[in-house]
C-alpha cells in the first residue's frame, strides 16, 4: 500500500495521475498547505524540505519526496512510462528534467508575480513572461515533430508537464 | 568517448566535475552563453532549449540535455556516484530533484535580481534571496546528520549541488552561517575532481572559500 501526501497542485497531480495510469492503489493523506500542514513535524519527517507531494511505500519501506524522484520511483516500480534503455529513457529524463528545473518553476514564479502579486515588480512580471513564452515556444517545437515528449510513447515526461 | 557542450557556469560545471570523477575521456565544446552560441542551429538539434551543458555519447549515439538528466545517465552508464540499494538510491534521486527542481531555478533567479540586477525590484531580490536562504537552511539541517546529501556515499545529489553553492558570494550568502554546508562545501572542493572540473574550460575564477 502507497500513503501519498498531496493537495490539489500541479505537483501532486503528477502523481495523482501517475498512480491513476497504473491502477496501483494508494490513500491520499491531504496536506493542506493553505493552512500550513506543509509544517508541521510528521509531515517534515518525510520531507524537509516542506513541499508536497511525498510518498511512503509500504511495501518496500521507501519513502521519498519531489514530484520527479516519486515519478521515477513509481515508474522504475512497475517498468511503466519510463523506458529502461536507450536514447527513448534518455529523452523520457531529459524532458522530465526540463520540466523540473525549468517549466514548472518559472511557471511558479510568473504566477506569484503576475496572479498572486500583480504590480509589485513589473520587471520580474516581464522577465518571467518571457521565459514562459520562451519555454511554451520549446514545448510546442518538440510537440511539432513527435507525439509526445520523449518521443513515440506516453511516459513521465508528459505527465510532469500536462498539470 | 563523450562529446560535451558546455560553458563555465554552474550546470556546466556538474558535468566537468562528474566526468573527471568517472575518468571518462571527454572533448569539450565550448559554448559562450554570453556571445548566443546556445542559438545556433547546430547547438539546437542537440539540446532544443538552448541550454547548456548537453552531451552526445559518441559509444552509441545517445545525446542527451539538462544537467540533472545527464547526471543520472553517466551514473547507470558507469555504475558509480548513484547507488544501487534502494534506501540510498532513492535518496540520491531525492535529493538531485531537490537541486534541479529548487536550489538551481531559486539560486538562478537570486544572481538575476540580486547579482545583476540589484536595482530592478527590492521585493524580487528580497523574495529569491529568502528562498536561498531558506534552501542552505534545509541542506544544513540534512547535513548536520549526515555526511552527504544521500547519507552515507558522495553522489551526483552533492555534484549536482555544489556548484551552486560555489555561487554563495554571488548570491551574498556567507557559508559560515550554515555550518554543515560549509564543512561539506569544503570537503567536495578539496577533491581534484572538483578542481579540475571547476577549470574547464579554463578560468581565472578561484573556487570561493568562505
Amino acid at each position: 500500500m502507497i500513503d501519498l501526501y498531496a493537495w490539489a497542485t500541479p505537483n501532486s497531480r503528477k502523481v495523482t495521475i501517475l498512480l491513476e495510469e497504473l491502477g496501483l492503489a494508494y490513500r491520499l493523506h491531504p496536506v493542506q498547505i493553505r493552512l500550513g500542514e506543509q509544517h508541521r513535524h510528521q509531515f517534515l519527517a518525510i520531507n524537509p524540505n516542506n513541499k508536497i507531494p511525498a510518498l511512503v511505500d509500504h511495501e518496500t519501506g521507501i519513502q521519498t519526496f519531489e514530484s520527479g524522484a516519486i515519478l521515477i520511483y513509481l515508474a522504475e516500480k512497475t517498468g511503466r512510462f519510463l523506458p529502461k534503455s536507450g536514447q527513448a529513457r534518455a529523452a523520457t529524463l531529459h524532458w522530465l528534467m526540463w520540466q523540473m528545473s525549468g517549466f514548472g518553476p518559472m511557471l511558479g514564479n510568473l504566477e506569484h508575480f503576475s496572479k498572486l502579486n500583480p504590480g509589485r515588480s513589473a520587471d520580474a512580471e516581464a522577465h518571467f513572461q518571457r521565459e514562459i513564452r520562451r519555454l511554451y515556444g520549446v514545448l510546442n517545437g518538440r510537440l511539432g515533430e513527435t507525439d509526445h515528449l520523449n518521443g513515440d510513447a506516453y511516459s513521465i515526461a508528459d505527465m510532469a508537464t500536462w498539470p | 568517448m563523450i562529446d560535451l557542450y558546455s560553458w563555465g557556469t554552474p550546470n556546466g560545471r556538474k558535468i566537468t566535475i562528474m566526468l573527471e570523477e568517472l575518468g571518462l575521456e571527454y572533448t569539450m565544446h565550448p559554448i559562450n552563453i554570453a556571445k548566443d552560441d546556445q542559438f545556433k542551429p547546430e547547438f539546437l538539434a542537440i539540446s532544443p532549449n538552448n541550454k547548456i551543458p548537453a552531451i552526445v555519447d559518441t559509444d552509441n549515439g545517445q545525446t542527451l540535455f539538462e544537467s540533472g538528466a545527464i547526471l543520472m545517465y553517466l551514473a547507470e552508464k558507469t555504475g558509480k556516484f548513484m547507488p544501487t540499494e534502494d534506501k540510498a538510491r532513492w535518496a540520491t534521486i531525492e535529493w538531485l530533484m531537490f537541486q534541479m527542481g529548487g536550489v538551481g531555478p531559486m539560486m538562478g533567479q537570486t544572481h538575476h535580481f540580486v547579482k545583476y540586477n540589484a536595482d530592478k525590484s527590492a521585493y524580487a531580490s528580497d523574495r529569491y534571496l529568502t528562498e536561498t536562504k531558506r534552501l542552505y537552511k534545509v541542506m544544513d539541517a540534512r547535513l548536520a546528520n549526515n555526511e552527504w546529501l544521500n547519507g552515507d556515499s558522495y553522489s551526483i545529489a552533492d555534484i549536482a549541488t555544489w556548484p551552486w553553492v560555489a555561487r554563495h558570494d554571488w548570491q551574498t550568502v556567507d557559508l559560515n552561517d550554515y555550518p554543515n554546508v560549509a564543512r561539506w562545501y569544503k570537503t567536495i572542493a578539496a577533491r581534484p575532481a572538483t578542481q579540475r572540473g571547476w577549470n574547464v574550460p579554463e578560468t581565472e575564477q578561484k573556487i570561493p572559500m568562505p
